[in-house]
């Protein structure tokens, strides 16, 4: 007859969680009929048979001794482990166990209570992941904002530079205006009859020759750092091209009281170059060299060819480099602050240029110094190449005919002073002029006077120098006049646009007189001949 | 950085000679609590936590550093050389029975003995070496601590269940035992099981105690032995007891055999 079992044993089987009793060592005394239909084994099977660690994967049976164990000795209990337990068919089961260390009748035993944790386990996974997620977001918002106060740092530092630059700026281009004021105030204290003075003279020609310089330096680096400017590249021997570098800065070294030795090859060094940018770096440097040292310094100008090399060394005994500016100095708007009370200004984007150029046509260029007050050198390398099979010493260009003829020039431009003083420099060269301000008397002048060239300003107030040209070329009259136009602007899309509209010469703000009076003369076959 | 915060230093006793105990794996100091009554009267007793465990400075833990043992062997050699006279007997459980025989291998000097109590030198099975485990093994255990991550926090503390029968304990359950940071449990764990120090054995010069426990699942006797035929002249005793922690679950045992080697020292 079945003895009726009482409700204590019914809670105990049929427990909404697995119970079980196992000794210190892990042998399993007792198991409820909630353990047994989880795990899939009879009672008979677990009770005696099996240990609490054999029901449980590598994993869990490696924590057990590392965690659960030495816990239950050391606190008497463990709270919410979640482990897997393994079904008698080999599946994983995830729980959720706790369990308390017990004295009874003077046996130790852990009673052990065991939940399933499918679901709360996958919930913290994706906790888990959720928090990952966030904490590598968080991360990348740190790093996103180190970046950004770096590049604000950046920034400032650059905005100062900037400023200090233009600062600089408009200090050097005021600097050049005093003087040339005071010429005028006494050319105009004279009067008007009364001609300038060679002193006079000399002071508006160096001053806007300064001037045309910081402008031209400018337009230069911006062009350099917007990838627009393009070079002129043809075989040349650099020897001769560094020869015209000393030319241009001889006068900065003599009026320093500074002597300058120069050391170059007996040979021709053959490179594939744009001469007038080579003359402009060495230059610059030279320039530099001087600036930067002493009344009375030496300078040298040393080059000799290595590994297929040009290498062009300007060396000073001048005020040096301070170690940590090495690096920077050849960057825009980098001007060291002039130590010396002789140093002569300037923007400091020289070394900027140079490093421009020197790239653009494959070189490098480097600085070196032994500190403050031990100089500096200045090393350029350029590639070289073989020389051409025709090569022969340049000769310079024959020197202009000049015509018994006066030629007729109509001048174009709204700015009137830009015209009127261009008109008097070709006249002086010997030309006839007629001025006119904007489109509509250009027109008119030129099918009046019908002239043998004419300079056409581009940016004119009533109609643009390129319409103007197309008009002047679609009449009868305008097929044989030699057109030029003159633009701020001197990149080679420009020059395009102007062949496009049928000028037959380009040439940028402002003028060089002479170089356009050589341009012109071949273009106006009926104008004098040669003498 | 205080080595005394920095590795929650607690010194016991007042002998001529220093006992230096290091915990193993997934616990801290509280391990020796049976010990530490047992030895006091003879040594100076060093107890301390290894960073990222237990009661140390958690923000000491550089994962570059202890990426290797040898991180921990050169902060012991530091604790060593500020907290003993002479050379010590360092105790070790686990992998800091490796940890002593690296840092015992840079600084034989300072080392009188090494106990090492369950010692592995490889946990993963290796052509005829048997460690006891596959890679396969340990992934599921740095998968189970993945899956505890959220009880580590209140770190399996003593569950509110009514008082357990353990009065002897009662102010420490206000405490929680082998505290740690889930992130440095599993990296420690990843450290732990995935070392091999096997060529380090026969480097020893240290007299060396091993203490092997009869049925321990982290470190099989045919662990013990391998350690014992590696290191020159080191000896084995054996402990009856299940488990991995003979200290906890087998004091006395584990007390009679470091007694009978060390009276064998002098």
């Amino acid at each position: 007859m079945r003895e009726r079992r009482s409700s204590a044993w019914d809670l105990w089987e049929d427990a909404p969680c697995g119970l079980l009793i196992a000794a210190p060592h892990g042998t399993l005394l007792r198991a409820n009929a909630t353990v047994s239909r989880w795990l899939g084994y009879d009672l008979a099977e677990l009770i005696g048979h099996k240990r609490f660690p054999d029901l449980m994967p590598m994993g869990a049976r490696v924590f057990l001794q590392t965690h659960w164990t030495p816990l239950l000795q050391m606190q008497g209990s463990v709270s919410e482990v979640q482990l897997d337990l393994l079904h008698k068919d080999g599946r994983r089961i995830p729980m959720m166990l706790s369990a308390i260390r017990r004295e009874r009748n003077g046996v130790v035993q852990d009673e052990i209570a065991l939940l399933m944790a499918a679901d709360r386990k996958l919930y913290e996974r994706e906790l888990l992941a959720a928090r990952a997620k966030a904490e590598a977001a968080t991360n990348d918002l740190e790093l996103a904002q180190a970046r950004l106060r770096q590049a604000n740092g950046a920034m400032a530092a650059e905005d100062r530079r900037k400023d200090e630059f233009l600062a600089t700026l408009a200090h050097e281009l005021r600097n050049p205006l005093a003087p040339m004021a005071n010429v005028i105030a006494t050319m105009e204290l004279r009067g008007a009859d009364a001609p300038p003075s060679g002193r006079e003279l000399g002071v508006l020609t160096r001053q806007v020759a300064q001037m045309t310089r910081l402008v031209d330096d400018l337009m230069n680096v911006s062009r350099i750092s917007q990838g627009k400017i393009d070079l002129r590249l043809e075989p040349a021997d650099l020897a001769q091209t560094l020869k015209f570098a000393v030319e241009e800065a001889m006068s900065s070294i003599h009026a320093a009281g500074q002597s300058l030795r120069i050391d170059l090859p007996a040979g021709a060094m053959w490179g594939n170059v744009d001469r007038a940018r080579v003359t402009q770096i060495v230059a610059n440097l030279l320039n530099n060299a001087s600036k930067y040292s002493h009344r009375g310094a030496y300078i040298e100008l040393v080059a000799h060819v290595s590994d297929g090399s040009a290498v062009i060394q300007v060396i000073d005994d001048g005020m040096g480099i301070p170690a940590d500016q090495l690096g920077n100095i050849f960057d825009m708007f980098s001007q060291l602050t002039p130590a010396l009370d002789r140093a002569q200004g300037g923007l400091g984007i020289g070394l900027s240029l140079v490093k421009g150029l020197v790239a653009l046509h494959g070189g490098e260029v480097s600085a070196h110094s032994a500190g403050v007050g031990h100089g500096s050198c200045f090393t350029v390398r350029l590639p070289l190449i073989e020389p051409p099979a025709d090569a022969v010493e340049e000769e310079p260009p024959p020197p202009p005919a000049t015509s018994s003829l006066a030629a007729s020039i109509v001048i174009v431009d709204d700015n009137v002073d830009a015209a009127e003083t261009l008109a008097a420099a070709m006249e002086m060269l010997g030309y006839r002029t007629i001025v006119a301000n904007n489109g509509q008397q250009a027109l008119r002048a030129i099918a009046e006077s019908l002239p043998q060239a004419a300079i056409l300003d581009i940016g004119l107030p009533d109609m643009n120098g390129y319409d103007l040209a197309r008009k002047i070329r679609s009449e009868p009259w305008g097929c044989e006049i030699a057109l030029v136009a003159a633009t701020g602007w001197g990149q080679e899309s420009d020059k395009q646009a102007a062949r496009d509209a049928g000028f037959d010469l380009h040439f940028t703000k402002p003028l060089d007189f002479m170089k356009l009076d050589q341009q012109l003369r071949p273009l106006m076959p009926n104008v004098g001949g040669q003498v | 950085m205080q080595l005394k915060t920095r590795n929650n230093i607690n010194v016991h006793g007042d002998g001529d000679a220093t006992m230096v105990l290091v915990h193993g794996f997934g616990c801290d100091q509280s391990m020796w609590r049976h010990l530490v009554p047992a030895f006091q009267d003879q040594y100076k007793l060093v107890l301390f936590d290894l960073v990222g465990s237990g009661g140390s400075d958690l923000l000491a833990y550089d994962k570059t550093k202890y990426s290797t043992l040898q991180g921990y062997a050169d902060d012991l050699l530091e604790i060593v050389d500020h907290y003993a006279a002479g050379p010590v007997v360092f105790v070790g459980h686990s992998v800091s029975a490796m940890i002593g025989l690296l840092a015992s291998n840079v600084a034989a000097s300072k080392f009188a003995a090494q106990i090492m109590v369950g010692p592995s030198a490889c946990y993963i099975d290796d052509e005829n070496y048997r460690g006891g485990f596959s890679r396969a093994d340990i992934d599921d255990l740095l998968d189970t601590m993945e899956s505890n991550y959220l009880g580590w926090s209140s770190n399996m503390a003593p569950a509110i269940m009514g008082a357990p029968d353990t009065p002897e304990l009662g102010v420490e359950l206000t405490n929680s035992f082998c505290r740690t940071d889930p992130d440095i449990a599993k990296h420690f764990a990843r450290v732990t099981f995935l070392s091999d120090h096997r060529a380090d054995l026969a480097k020893s010069t240290t007299p060396t105690l091993i203490l092997q426990c009869t049925d321990d699942l982290i470190a099989p006797k045919e662990v013990g032995d391998f350690i014992h035929r590696a290191i020159p002249g080191s000896q084995l005793a054996m402990i009856e007891n299940v488990g991995h922690c003979p200290h906890l679950s087998a004091p006395a045992a584990s007390i009679d055999a470091m007694r009978a080697y060390l009276a064998g020292l002098r």
